[in-house]
């Protein structure tokens, strides 16, 4: 009898315990976990890649390597609307040339825009698992996204005003309750109880604190070690973070309509992947009266780059200033520090003069 | 005797230390400017040697300690700093306070650049140059050595100049090669130096100041702003004066003191730093994959301050050192 398959999906922000979810609890078959990202994931991705490649593909190949090397012999990857439909079929082939041994489950060669498909070509791990039982673990995984994202969105919102330190441990709680979540009952007593944690925490907030949005390429804005923690970074000096950027706002609700329309003032077509939606969403932190804007994106994000000029056009018509912040495969976080310090400053001093 | 409140402000940046000591109304009673060389806690110790000597310490009393620059949080450990900030905003907070009416500041350095738009004397936006350190002293310095002048003589050179030859500003390399075909060419010396400088204002206003609206008010300061022939390629670009400071150089010490002055810390400082022996040890952590660096510094063999570890980890480490 042939060995159960061991499959692995690179990291992405901690969205790998509902593909874990996925993995597991439809396909029925076990999932490798890459271990969490660090310098060592992002040494060995730049090694293998081309080098003007946007920084996400280096760290999802670095995971990938992380992820054989742990004893994966197949690997999952997704596609989008940038770049990242060439993703997979590239990083396979220089898994390969490395010299390992592993089926390649593609997503993008089957998005064909039916989910039928998607689920057809996931099949593929595991010939006889029920197709009922799959799409019934991809509901329950969209249902664990939801409440991941709404969490964190809690979370970053109002950790910075908690001076007993409780909100760290419970969004800490939270994220293995996911990873440990084995059915739709334990996903929701997770959450639930989350929620009920958050709401006992006393927080000394002011009636008008400073808020920052922001917004950024589908990757490095969502996962914390690429961002070097600017959420973290910028909760911790007493700001309310704010992201409209994730799965669920993207993906799995229906959310605002017709954006291009809605942003034509500034920009007439799409321009690809996040753009339409980033230009969007820095018009309605605007619009809602924030202090800032802080645009994370990849090096070589050509989309990112191209909204640039956008986002000055918005900065100048609603006074609100953005901060461009550029990501590569750095480990020193000090020149970032030196902006945001600089940027809360700014917007501090601005908010007494300006109410 | 009666002693007056100072406050000390030092500006540890990648080429040259400064420092200015100012009394409650922001008067300078001393300041110096010296090359950091690399070595940012002996230019520290040599700066507070020379500070020492201006002051009427029977007078005054400095009981605020300000740090900004590159090196602000190590100078900050070592003097005992009662506010640590960062440059933009100390530049921002110097400036405005001797120039109540500017609009915008530019200023370059030897390693950065940035641009601080002020509106009725707050900061309401500011870009810094990234990844990148075409257009700054150090470019300067650079093609000053090549050129075979000293870097504090070019603006004198790009004043005689006529017709400023046309260098690609676009980026160090381009620049530099762009320049060397040039001056083969036969292009006349001060021409190629009135490039050079208009080269690094035009890469400024790209790249910088991209997207942002400069009014007059304009304030230059920073090394650079020593550089006449910089100054006057500003007012050709801009199309209106270019107020550059006797004091421009200071700006980001000054701000640093006015901060300290404004913040409710209050500290005794002597010069006794001076004849301290400080010693600063590099470890990696090894708690994690991270492997975070983590920077000690010693204080005559004990540890008063560390940075650079992401978690608890790492700080348990460091005591341990």
């Amino acid at each position: 009898m042939k060995q159960q398959r061991k499959a692995a999906l690179p990291r992405y922000g901690e969205y790998n315990c509902a593909l874990k979810y996925i993995v597991e609890q439809g396909f029925e078959t076990r999932c490798i976990l890459p271990p969490p990202l660090s310098r060592h994931t992002e040494d060995l991705g730049a090694r293998n890649s081309p080098d003007l490649v946007c920084t996400p593909f280096k760290t999802t190949l670095g995971s990938m390597i992380e992820a054989l090397e742990a004893g994966a012999d197949t690997i999952i990857m997704v596609h989008g609307a940038c770049r990242l439909n060439y993703f997979g079929e590239l990083q396979e082939q220089i898994l390969r040339d490395m010299g390992y041994t592993f089926d390649f489950v593609n997503l993008s060669l089957y998005n064909t825009g039916k989910k039928k498909d998607i689920l057809r070509a996931l099949k593929v791990i595991n010939p006889h698992c029920s197709m009922v039982k799959a799409g019934k673990a991809l509901y329950e995984a969209a249902q664990m996204v939801e409440h991941l994202d709404d969490t964190t969105a809690m979370y970053y919102q109002n950790c910075g005003f908690d001076p007993s330190g409780t909100y760290p441990k419970i969004y800490r709680k939270f994220i293995s309750d996911m990873y440990a979540a084995q059915s739709l009952a334990d996903i929701r007593e997770g959450y639930r109880s989350a929620c009920h944690a958050f709401a006992d925490v006393t927080l000394h907030k002011p009636a008008d604190p400073i808020r920052i949005g922001i917004i950024g390429d589908y990757y490095t804005v969502m996962d914390p070690f690429s961002n070097l923690e600017i959420e973290q970074k910028l909760a911790d000096m007493g700001v309310e973070v704010h992201r409209l950027m994730n799965i669920t706002n993207d993906m799995l609700r229906s959310g605002e309509k017709n954006k291009q329309a809605k942003i034509r003032e500034f920009s007439e077509y799409n321009m690809g992947a996040s753009s339409t939606t980033d230009i969007w969403q820095a018009q309605n932190f605007a619009e809602r009266g924030f202090d800032g804007l802080v645009q994370v994106k990849s090096a070589c994000c050509m989309p990112e780059t191209d909204i640039m000029p956008v986002l000055a056009n918005l900065s100048r018509d609603y006074a609100i200033p953005v901060l461009y912040l550029t990501y590569d495969t750095q480990t020193n976080d000090v020149g970032l520090m030196t902006r945001l310090e600089a940027f809360y400053d700014m917007l501090e001093m601005r908010k007494k003069v300006t109410p | 005797m009666n002693t007056g409140n100072a406050f000390l402000g030092i500006d540890v940046g990648s080429i040259s230390t400064k420092a200015v000591i100012i009394d409650e109304g922001n008067a300078i009673l001393a300041q110096e400017y010296i090359w950091t060389e690399g070595n940012p806690i002996g230019a520290v110790k040599k700066l507070l040697g020379l500070l020492e000597k201006q002051l009427d310490r029977e007078t005054w009393q400095i009981v605020g300690v300000g740090a900004t620059g590159s090196a602000r949080r190590l100078v900050g450990s070592i003097v005992g700093a009662t506010v640590v900030k960062n440059e933009i905003t100390a530049h921002a907070v110097g400036t405005t306070t001797f120039h109540p009416d500017v609009r915008t500041i530019l200023e370059i350095g030897g390693q950065d650049s940035k641009i601080i738009l002020v509106e009725n004397g707050i900061a309401v936006d500011y870009a810094m140059n990234t990844l990148c350190a075409a257009g700054t002293g150090a470019f300067l310095s650079s093609q000053a050595r090549r050129l075979g002048i000293e870097v504090e003589e070019m603006g004198q050179y790009a004043l005689q100049s006529a017709h400023p030859t046309m260098i690609a500003a676009r980026c160090t390399v381009f620049a530099e090669s762009d320049l060397v075909h040039k001056i083969q060419m036969g292009h006349p010396r001060e021409d190629i130096i009135a490039g050079v400088c208009r080269a690094v204002a035009s890469n400024y206003i790209n790249n910088v100041g991209k997207g942002k609206k400069i009014c007059s008010p304009v304030v230059f300061q920073g090394g650079v702003s020593k550089n006449i022939g910089v100054v006057r390629a500003f007012e050709d670009l801009l199309r209106c004066p270019v107020i550059v400071d006797e004091n421009g150089h200071l700006m980001g010490a000054m701000g640093a003191a006015i901060l300290a002055r404004r913040s409710l810390k209050r500290t005794h400082f002597d010069f006794s730093v001076e004849n301290m022996e400080f010693v600063t040890r590099e470890r990696n952590c090894g708690g994690c994959s991270n492997n975070c660096e983590i920077i000690c510094v010693y204080r005559n063999g004990t540890l008063i301050d560390f940075w650079g570890n992401r978690c608890e980890k790492g700080a348990l480490r460091a005591d341990k050192a």
